[in-house]
């Protein structure tokens, strides 16, 4: 259940609940597209990490690592493109959304449910922080 | 320092009370260390091992990030590699390793 007052942008008409809770996967597994598995430097990430380090910057290199480039704060729908928006709170990396294409963005809300919201910002102000970093690749083709 | 032992019951409500404000503290949250650093989580810690049967308890009960307070206060890490990052494969392990350890019954 959504705990409101950690979001103070968030309203019922800037977003919709699109699953139920689950303690499995995380922000950053939803973000990179794997509903399986809690992404955490340490423990579970696909590039070396810094021991002790959890801050923005090991979020950004994971992204990088996945083929996303920096596009500074252009949260813009890209034809050709999928974006991600990454927070942090100025200590820790707190939060990664990612944009659907239909131009909207799709969140885990840490152990709670999955929301599709109209804006990064929409996430921003409260227990998450602030937006970051946006960053984009080219949506991959299929063969 | 003298160590200053906790009644049985004493510590299970502290332990109640402490895993039930982290829970809700930690909800909305992503990031493993920003779940750690939080006072309730801490105060976990600082319970020891006594609290150990208690967490994995709580872990039986519902898999959630217990394995950092888990890892700094045993100094073990039963996770097999493949496990990693399944929370539920983790709990598991960690399950098998209180029960071999004495901390918990089958």
């Amino acid at each position: 259940m959504i705990d409101y007052a950690a979001f103070p942008r968030l309203r019922p008409d800037n977003h919709r609940i699109t699953s139920p809770s689950a303690p499995d996967y995380n922000c950053v597994a939803w973000a990179a597209g794997d509903s399986g598995s809690w992404w955490q430097p340490g423990v579970y990430w696909p590039v070396p990490t810094p021991p002790g380090d959890y801050g923005l910057g090991v979020l950004v290199q994971l992204f990088l690592s996945l083929g996303y480039e920096d596009c500074g704060a252009d949260a813009r729908p890209e034809t050709g493109f999928e974006k991600v928006a990454l927070y942090s709170d100025g200590t820790y990396y707190t939060h990664a959304a990612r944009q659907l294409p239909s131009g909207k963005w799709t969140s885990k809300l840490g152990k709670e449910e999955d929301i599709e919201h109209d804006t990064p910002e929409d996430l921003s102000g409260g227990v998450y922080g602030a937006v970051l970093r946006i960053m984009k690749r080219p949506v991959p083709t299929t063969a | 320092m003298p160590q200053i032992t906790l009644p049985v019951a004493d510590l299970h409500e502290r332990f109640r009370r402490l895993a039930a404000a982290w829970k809700k503290e930690s909800r909305h949250l992503s990031n493993t260390a920003q779940m750690a650093m939080l006072p309730s989580y801490q105060r976990i810690i600082g319970l020891g091992l006594a609290a150990v049967p208690l967490i994995l308890e709580e872990l039986r009960r519902e898999p959630d990030q217990w394995f950092w307070a888990l890892e700094s206060i045993t100094d073990a890490d039963p996770v097999r590699p493949e496990h990693r990052g399944k929370v539920r494969l983790m709990a598991q392990d960690w399950l098998e390793w209180g029960q071999q350890h004495g901390y918990l019954t089958a």
